[in-house]
């Protein structure tokens, strides 16, 4: 197919394939904010996500191939084909250790992710992050279980250490996960000292903010932020992060306070989706969308 | 290289663009913010290779990038189209050959995209103010893609300067 047109075609016709286009893309701008989260468009962005999950994966061996390549350049220095060749063999067992090295810490993080969930007495599934957002206005990461594997909207995704996000699109062989980091989202959430209820919201700098605190609530440094399960959104119970800085002073009904996530997001690998807690009453019955956070914010008495 | 063979090409760096974008571009995020290299790549098209916008290659591009992303499906494809044409246009009647105006004309198209955008991720509901947008993601992304823009647009130059001269047409030299 010609995608380029030459000098000689009529300028008429470009301009109305230009108007052409630029109409069709309003038209789907406009379909895409009215239909549901199941709609046509939805589902395609969501297929598309996931089969270019497989790409995105390539991406993390990107860091480990320049080195490969810088060791290849060093190799090909070598004039001796003695030395050469004991350089080979060490490179094999560097990688034999290498290998064996992300195997222990892999199982590392897989017993504390079975740590995690006998604390809780979490059903879950366990999965594996292949992929991060396409985009910077987002924060989600794409994990390689879906529906197949019981899963579905509105789950709770936690890291080795906490909350890290929700289930807000699932195919049936992955699923996005959005991060608490977002700017779209919204955990219900309470401190464990004093149980004030909030909303934990993130924001465009990757900070999480505990909002829609009672005016006369106690906040200290150190307060420990749990979620609280209201409206259904997340799993009730789970530790989100620590509150690192109050904002307002006590009494002004602004209150706002900045909350560190209880790990690393960004350097997680693997992942458990919470199907439901044996102690809490769960909420996680799927009645979520990426939105259902802000959704329990709004019946928190929030905004 | 015949026209058809140009556009070929031109539609695998599309292809490769968007490659790159899943696969490297959020590895390589300073703060949150990483470029859009297909943004980069339609934006230096438009300029390498003014006098044959490529039309429906900047809007498909534009339309992969919102299924592959989390935006309104629609929204980049509108954007990158306008953003193209308008570069093209602006590039052929602007161009004095010297290298800062086609720069200028691809970073000031890049902030333009990426600042609208923001906006209108803002107006269909992100809880962000534009200040907000502008400041935290807009400009710092639109000034990661300038810094791609600088190692893209040479190539796409180099690139058409042997197609332009077989179809005697017209490109901005490196200087």
């Amino acid at each position: 197919m010609a995608l380029n047109f030459q000098q000689k075609n009529s300028a008429l016709v470009r301009r109305v394939l230009v108007i052409a286009l630029l109409v069709i893309a309003l038209v789907l701008i406009t379909l895409y904010a009215r239909e549901g989260e199941d709609g046509f468009l939805h589902s395609a962005q969501s297929s598309a996500s996931d089969a270019a999950s497989v790409v995105g994966g390539a991406g993390q061996g990107i860091g480990g191939a320049l080195d490969a390549l810088g060791k290849g350049v060093d190799n090909l220095t070598a004039d001796d084909g003695t030395l050469s060749s004991l350089r080979t063999q060490n490179e094999e067992l560097r990688a034999m250790v290498a290998q064996a090295e992300e195997y222990r810490q892999e199982a590392l993080r897989l017993e504390e992710l079975l740590d995690l969930k006998s604390s809780y007495s979490a059903d879950g599934v366990g999965a594996r992050i292949i992929g991060k957002s396409t985009q910077a206005w987002s924060q989600t990461v794409t994990i390689n279980k879906g529906s197949a594997d019981g899963l579905r909207t509105g789950l709770t995704v936690m890291g080795t250490t906490g909350v890290i996000g929700q289930t807000v699109s699932v195919s049936e062989h992955a699923a996005t996960v959005r991060l608490i980091t977002d700017p779209q989202s919204g955990v219900a959430a309470l401190l464990q000292s004093s149980r004030a209820q909030g909303i934990v919201r993130g924001s465009l700098e990757g900070i999480l903010y505990l909002e829609n605190v009672d005016a006369d609530a106690t906040i200290e440094v150190g307060d420990v932020v749990l979620t609280s399960g209201l409206g259904g959104s997340y799993t009730s119970g789970l530790i989100v992060g620590t509150v690192v800085k109050v904002d307002s002073a006590q009494g002004d009904s602004s209150r706002r306070a900045v909350v560190s996530p209880n790990g690393e997001i960004s350097a997680l690998e693997e992942v458990l989706v919470v199907l439901g807690t044996s102690s809490s009453d769960d909420g996680s019955d799927g009645s979520a969308s990426g939105g259902s956070g802000t959704n329990a914010a709004d019946k928190g008495g929030a905004e | 290289m015949t026209p058809a063979s140009a556009g070929v090409m031109k539609a695998v760096g599309a292809v490769i663009a968007l490659i790159l974008q899943v696969a490297l571009a959020p590895n390589i995020a300073l703060f949150g913010s990483f470029p859009c290299i297909p943004l980069v790549y339609v934006m230096a098209l438009g300029v390498a290779d003014p006098a044959n916008a490529s039309i429906a290659l900047s809007f498909l591009t534009g339309l992969a990038c919102d299924l592959l992303g989390s935006g309104p499906v629609g929204a980049l494809a509108f954007l990158f189209l306008l953003a193209h044409v308008a570069t093209a246009r602006v590039f052929l009647v602007l161009d004095n050959d010297a290298l800062f105006m086609p720069f200028a004309i691809m970073f000031a198209g890049m902030f333009a995209v990426e600042t609208l955008y923001g906006f209108l991720l803002v107006a269909l509901g992100l809880p962000v103010s534009l200040l907000d947008a502008f400041l935290n993601r807009a400009a710092p992304c639109a000034l990661y893609d300038c810094v791609v823009a600088v190692i893209v647009y040479p190539l796409l130059v180099v690139l058409f300067s042997r197609t332009a001269k077989e179809l005697k047409i017209r490109t901005p030299k490196l200087r």
